[in-house]
């Protein structure tokens, strides 16, 4: 299996992880260590090409989560001898590199320290200030991080992934609305994404499951979160995600019976009608039992869901049973 | 499939090789011809054309070609976003994969999924300690099951 490693890795599996960096000794080996950027070099030696950084880029990323720093440093020799040591990515991931390495808090300081002096110089070194607010949120100080996010998307009010990154850093502290506005950001910036159309969705659901909220807007959280789950599903055929959650949300609204669903007063809310809620429930129920049962036969044309989530609808599946089992009992 | 096209290919290009030699002979034919009757009668020669069969030769070995190569082409990517996003989820690396086993050059799964991991980022100390209690907790035996599942 030669497959391109072009993408981040950071999605991966553990164990892909590890098989993707106990292929980087041969990637290194088969690459060319030096590139040299002169024009007349390119004329004899083919040319260079972008994925190959990109490769490096990777391969460093999952070398030091697996532990392989020799690798990892091998690689961003690499990218230093191509790029210099004033490249601004190939900055962010030396510091990356040094983060891994560091054993000591002290340490961290220190690195924190250098990123402070890079920012002194130029402040608009985004990979670098995107690797500060990374470090500060790993060393707990949420608030410095949540500020200096704020502050990046001040200047740079189109990174989906700072506005992403930004509705984590609420989620993780418990601030659903802020949360959720953080990510309807991300889905102006990216409208078509139906996996951000799925994440809002598990965002509106998890806000109004919360304890303490209020009837009024755990109602316009339900109603928010039924919208995404079906656009996710409009934006893309068979997405198990988006059929997991509208099953979920239309089960929890079904279960709450119908004065749940009677529309607030100030009627801000446009609620979907209780026959348009079963039969969501029904279509998500049928899909979600399509998907399992040709995912667990290994059908051809089939093999591309995470074995997790197949696992997690069969669960939510079973659970519908039993229960209209006991119903019927 | 993809053998069948180059088999189907290689035969237009053998027929349509024929039909050029062909040609070539026919028009060498009657060149050498004029040349011998002109110089025996003096008369002009009336200017031939090439014969039914050949031109027939070219134009059937030319369609042939073209089917061959049309059977060989990879199957055409999805124009509706939701189909080609369907398609991505469901079938995976799979669904971009041609004949001989070799994924797509420019596939790289759901694109939007920088967005929820974020690579920029990337806490590397938590996923190494993350890394760390998988491999503690017996990972090592679900990476053999993983290497000998791949091969």
């Amino acid at each position: 299996m030669a497959q391109p490693v072009l993408y981040p890795p950071t999605q991966l599996s553990p164990a892909a992880a590890l098989a993707l960096s106990q292929r980087a000794p041969t990637i290194l080996r088969s690459s060319p260590s030096t590139v040299s950027s002169s024009p007349f070099s390119a004329l004899f030696a083919g040319s260079e090409k972008s994925e190959l950084w990109l490769q490096y880029e990777n391969l460093i990323l999952s070398c030091l989560r697996t532990g392989d720093e020799n690798a990892a440093r091998q690689c961003l020799q690499r990218l230093v001898a191509r790029f210099g040591e004033d490249n601004e990515r190939v900055q962010a991931l030396s510091g990356l590199v040094k983060e891994a390495e560091a054993k000591s808090n002290s340490a961290l300081e220190g690195i924190l320290k250098e990123y402070d002096q890079i920012l002194s110089e130029s402040d608009t070194n985004i990979p670098i200030v995107k690797r500060r607010i990374a470090l500060l949120r790993s060393m707990g100080r949420v608030s410095d991080a949540t500020s200096a996010l704020v502050q990046l998307l001040e200047f740079s009010p189109t990174d989906a992934e700072a506005w992403s990154e930004l509705s984590d850093i609420y989620l993780s502290q418990g601030l659903y609305p802020q949360a959720i506005y953080a990510m309807e950001e991300v889905l102006v910036l990216a409208p078509n994404a139906w996996n951000i159309h799925a994440r809002l969705g598990e965002l509106q659901y998890m806000a109004a499951t919360a304890p303490g909220v209020a009837h009024g807007s755990y109602q316009k959280y339900m109603a928010e979160a039924i919208k995404r789950f079906s656009r996710s599903i409009e934006l893309c055929d068979d997405y198990l995600r988006g059929y997991y959650g509208l099953k979920l949300v239309s089960k929890k609204l079904l279960s709450d019976g119908a004065k749940a669903t009677k529309l607030p007063e100030d009627g801000e809310v446009s609620f979907p009608d209780t026959k348009t809620i079963e039969r969501l429930n029904e279509l998500a129920t049928a899909k979600l039992v399509e998907i399992v049962r040709h995912s667990t036969a290994h059908d051809r044309g089939w093999r591309g869901y995470s074995q997790a989530e197949i696992a997690a609808a069969q669960e939510l599946l079973s659970e519908d049973e039993s229960a209209a089992s006991g119903i019927k009992r | 499939m993809t053998f069948l096209s180059r088999v189907i290919t290689a035969f237009g290009g053998l027929l349509l090789t024929h039909a050029c030699y062909s040609a070539r002979e026919h028009t060498a034919l009657q060149s050498l011809r004029a040349a011998t009757a002109s110089s025996l009668t003096s008369s002009p020669t009336v200017s031939s054309s090439l014969p039914l069969d050949i031109i027939l030769e070219t134009l059937i070995s030319t369609l042939i070609i073209l089917v061959g190569l049309v059977l060989g082409t990879r199957p055409l990517r999805p124009i509706e976003w939701r189909v080609w996003a369907g398609k991505i989820e469901r079938e995976g690396e799979a669904g971009f994969t041609d004949g001989s086993g070799v994924v797509d050059r420019d596939y790289m799964g759901n694109p939007f999924s920088v967005f929820e991991s974020r690579p920029n980022f990337v806490d590397i100390r938590k996923q190494r300690k993350e890394f760390a209690e998988w491999v503690q907790k017996g990972g090592a035996e679900a990476t053999r099951y993983y290497a000998g599942g791949t091969q």
